[in-house]
């Protein structure tokens, strides 16, 4: 890069970075060498799989690493200045004030014992917020304005046009404002100042901005402002924030606990502190990973925004490669504790490099276009039969939903809850049917019913044609060799007391299937199948990984030799690349042993890669069933049409060449 | 949260029933008879016994008897005690106030103390004052109350004569100091280690994370953020422990001669005197349940999370 002038300084600059943790094992490099810089206003995204550093490089940059956690080498420049050295008094200075947080876990993340509006204030008076002005970040306002306001601006300078509304003078303002306007002003216009207009958040400038706009003049508009944007108060600015950060009913809503949020709720009350005192760079570490994708898309699109308007560069980390090309304009990629690929995000995605890179973007559900190629050679082999005259082989159903009813005491209230409200389906024989819908559609209440662990309210689950709620003990245990469940956490479906071997070899012994000695052969061919190496048979789960324990629990309903898998979230909790073998596991198995799967998920973009039908669920009602390609290419209802966007990466155009 | 309350407060009747009935039984069942024993050396006169035993329905059956108790129990009428024939109300009266004391003592000091060294422990784990504490705080779990109390009676008290060695008749806070500090030491260990534990594992809290990242200073980090959330359970234990301890003060008392109401107790069992036996479980059982029933309305106040339907 030749010197250039008009290129500013990095906000953010760490170069060779090394962190090690000390353990019983030794020390552990958590990154090596590492070197990333952030430019003010930019958006920088830092992908990788758990364990990659990616989360302890930004930590130690907020001084906060865990534990035996130190920087070893390298070096940290914020604005020019090193604090990798800095005394943790020094930090304190800096955190919050020039460096905002927004961390993964919106449940663990606020203190449960305070309310929302008490844990924001603690951010604006720990770094000494003048709570009645804006702080705007000069970037801000040299992109916000043109070069006509900036001027007019200065001439009318004043400080006290950042001053924000207070709900006091609100409604004098508003009625003022609206005299001012009569017949001049058109009503949208004054509808779209009630709406816009929030204590606490919209500055004196704006106010006098949005008057000019619908046509008062400007002396009028500057006197009407003047005179009633006077600053705001405490709970005015705690509900403007939370406001900005996109909470309805900020002001009622901040006089609320964290338990009375929901974890989208929760997250936007995060975003808010994160900015309350308006740093220069906000590190958002995974800040949508534990919420559905809708509420996913929301929340990015409104930081976005927002950290737009306010000129803050994000470090935004993330394990999902096309949710990183989406949202950030440069992509580092991190492998154990290195930086693999650094670029711009196009780049990185289009042109990828290092082969871990490679593989990410070929493992990347959401860029995925097409179904897995087992999968399709199955339905080929479908079509063949059909066509040879087997059609009962084809569309044959072997489990069907109908009516499905359920309905669940709340504490506290009267009426029933309705989780699954009349959902029917059935699912043939031999593919997958994949049930998609946010947290709390019904959607797992509907798997666990077909399962049997659950009784329905009204209407039938068959099986083979058989009602399955209406079998004998006999019956249920020759039902429950044939359906088999895989769940979603992979760490606590395996007993941690059980070796490797017994967890598989159970099934088998409680269905008293060969003797000791053919049991042991099949627990080694269940191994080979799951692509474990026999060798594990004797270790016990908490010396494996996710991916293989998830690998084991597929071995385990495998044992059986089941008809049909129940796949509860069964990859939700995996990094991409597990993910993504897992899944070409599942559906090779299907492809070889004709399996039926019902795949319950959140997750659109796991869906196109191995369902062949898809039923969507909504507050507990089926809203939408049909193939997955008709899904993904004519939707029909809103709700799929919402939940398609909101795939991370999904509009991204790709030019793979690998 | 009133409905809540009045259902608690519902809930003690059978709790305060049932204790009563069987410490009434115990008492019954113990051998000797007390109106023998209120003749002393003197010869039976079967006439005035019998004259006696009608007076304090000791000639009907025990759950009669027992019926009587509570009926006259509810208009505080304990009758009275069967040698000198003083009213119990009077002696309970003259010994509540002083072990109140003392357990009021022991509860500041285990709360102070118990607190203080577990937040410095759990601060600073691994370092050499952590393990002093750890270690000293097991002692006290471990050593029964009495060799406790021996120990410092002897070393603090007749050794060192720092203390005085025993309470007297009227006992000031000097008196009490000692006997307090010993009554309160097995809870006070606990405490710091329940503490420690708490404030140990909320250090690492995502929260407090959360709490550094807005730029807090490490002082108010700590104080509100760790010490209120790590306190919680410890004030409802310290809550809980209040009741134990004036039950508790027994030994302490006898030890250095209190005439609290755990004294009296012990004496009453020797004697046989059932009516104060039986009355000072019943107001002791009634101090245990109303702070636990306080306790578990504070822990609403406490923590938000907790709401009573």
């Amino acid at each position: 890069m030749t010197e250039n002038t008009n290129i500013p300084a990095p906000l953010l600059e760490v170069k060779d970075l090394q962190v090690e943790f000390n353990t019983s094992a030794g020390n552990v490099k958590a990154v090596r060498d590492a070197t990333f810089n952030v430019y003010p206003g930019q958006w920088v995204a830092i992908v990788g799989e758990s364990g990659s550093g990616k989360s302890t490089s930004a930590m130690a940059a907020l001084g906060l690493l865990p534990g035996t956690g130190h920087i070893t080498g390298g070096s940290i420049k914020l604005e020019g200045e090193e604090i990798s050295h800095y005394t943790p008094k020094q930090f304190e200075a800096i955190r919050g004030l020039k460096m905002g947080l927004v961390p993964q876990d919106p449940m663990s993340n606020l203190n449960p014992v305070y309310r929302i509006d008490a844990q924001i204030k603690e951010s604006l008076i720990a770094n000494n917020i003048d709570i009645t002005r804006e702080q705007r970040i000069a970037l801000a306002e040299g992109l916000e304005l043109t070069a006509a306001e900036r001027a007019a601006k200065e001439n009318v300078h004043d400080a006290d046009d950042e001053l924000f509304l207070g709900s006091a003078q609100r409604e004098e303002l508003l009625a003022a404002a609206k005299e001012a306007g009569k017949e001049i002003v058109s009503e949208e216009d004054m509808k779209f100042w009630e709406e816009t207009w929030t204590p606490g958040s919209v500055t004196r400038w704006n106010v006098r901005h949005d008057m000019i706009q619908a046509g008062i003049s400007d002396p009028k508009a500057t006197e009407i402002a003047a005179k009633y944007v006077t600053g705001s108060t405490m709970a005015d600015r705690i509900a403007g924030l939370l406001d900005e950060a996109g909470l309805p009913d900020a002001a009622m809503r901040a006089r609320q606990y964290p338990h009375e949020y929901s974890g989208g709720m929760r997250q936007r009350a995060l975003i808010a502190m994160g900015l309350a005192a308006r740093p220069r760079l906000l590190i958002a570490d995974e800040p949508t990973s534990a919420l559905d994708v809708t509420v996913q898309k929301r929340i990015l699109d409104h930081l976005h925004t927002l950290t737009d308007s306010l000129g803050t560069a994000v470090l935004f980390i993330t394990h999902d490669l096309g949710l990183a090309a989406e949202r950030a304009q440069h992509i580092v990629v991190m492998y154990k504790g290195q930086i693999v690929e650094s670029g711009p995000s196009l780049d990185v995605l289009q042109h990828p490099q290092h082969p871990y890179t490679k593989r990410l973007v070929s493992a990347a559900p959401s860029l995925a276009s097409k179904r897995m190629e087992s999968t399709k050679e199955r339905a080929e082999v479908h079509t063949k039969q059909a066509e040879a005259g087997h059609p009962e082989n084809v569309n044959d159903t072997i489990i069907s939903v109908k009516n499905l009813v359920r309905e669940f005491k709340v504490p506290g209230r009267k009426e029933l809850f309705k989780a699954v409200d009349d959902v029917s389906f059935d699912v043939k024989r031999g593919t997958t049917l994949a049930i998609v819908g946010e947290s709390g559609s019904g959607k797992s209440t509907v798997a666990n019913m077909v399962l049997h662990l659950l009784d329905p309210t009204k209407g039938t689950v068959t099986y083979e044609g058989q009602d399955i709620h209406s079998f004998d003990a006999k019956q249920l245990l020759d039902f429950r060799r044939h359906v088999q469940p895989v769940f979603q956490n992979p760490y606590g479906s395996l007993d941690p007391t059980y070796t490797i071997f017994r967890s598989i070899e159970e099934p088998l012994r409680i269905h008293k299937i060969g003797d000791a000695k053919s049991r042991e052969a099949r627990v080694r061919e269940l191994l080979d199948m799951v692509e474990m190496p026999q060798s594990v048979m004797g270790r016990y789960p908490n010396e494996l990984s996710g991916g293989q324990r998830q690998r084991i629990a597929v071995a385990r309903a495998m044992a059986l030799n089941p008809d049909v898998i129940v796949a509860d979230e069964a990859v939700s909790a995996l990094d991409v690349l597990v993910q993504d073998q897992v899944l070409h596991l599942l559906n090779d198995l299907q492809a070889e042993r004709g399996l039926t799967y019902l795949f319950i998920t959140h997750d659109l973009a796991v869906v196109r890669q191995i369902a062949d039908e898809v039923v969507v669920m909504q507050h507990g009602k089926l809203v939408e069933h049909a193939t997955t390609d008709e899904v993904f290419n004519n939707p029909q209802t809103q709700y799929t049409r919402d939940l398609l966007d909101a795939i991370p990466g999904g509009k991204l155009e790709l030019g793979l060449d690998m | 949260m009133w409905k809540y309350f009045l259902r608690r407060v519902l809930q003690m009747i059978p709790v305060v029933l049932g204790t009563t009935l069987l410490i009434y039984a115990l008492v019954f069942a113990l051998p000797g008879d007390p109106v023998v024993a209120m003749f002393g050396d003197k010869p039976v006169n079967p006439t005035i016994a019998a004259q006696i035993r009608a007076e304090y329905h000791l000639d009907q059956p025990f759950i009669i008897q027992y019926l009587y108790f509570l009926k006259n129990a509810f208009t505080l009428d304990f009758g009275n005690t069967l040698r000198g024939g003083r009213p119990v109300i009077d002696v309970m009266a003259a010994a509540f106030p002083v072990t109140i004391k003392l357990g009021l003592m022991a509860f500041v000091f285990e709360g102070i103390f118990g607190v203080i060294f577990g937040i410095v422990s759990g601060l600073k784990k691994g370092k050499w004052y952590d393990s002093v504490i750890l270690i000293v705080s097991l002692l006290l779990i471990s050593v029964p109350t009495f060799v406790t109390g021996f120990l410092m009676q002897y070393f603090l008290g007749v050794k060192w004569r720092i203390f005085p060695v025993t309470a007297g008749a009227n006992p000031g806070f000097i008196d009490l100091l000692m006997p307090a500090m010993v009554l309160g030491s097995a809870s006070m260990a606990y405490i710091i280690r329940l503490t420690r534990t708490e404030v140990a594992s909320n250090r690492t809290l995502d929260y407090v994370r959360t709490a550094r990242a807005k730029g807090l200073s490490n002082r108010k980090v700590i104080t509100n953020h760790i010490l209120r959330n790590s306190l919680i359970p410890v004030i409802t234990y310290l809550g809980a422990d209040l009741g134990a301890l004036m039950g508790g003060a027994m030994i302490s008392e006898r030890i250095f001669n209190i005439n609290g109401i755990g004294n009296t107790l012990y004496k009453g069992i020797l004697q046989g005197e059932s009516n104060l036996v039986v009355s000072i479980v019943t107001v002791l059982v009634l101090i245990f349940v109303v702070c636990n029933l306080l306790v578990d309305m504070l822990y609403a106040v406490l923590d938000p999370r907790i709401r009573y339907e």
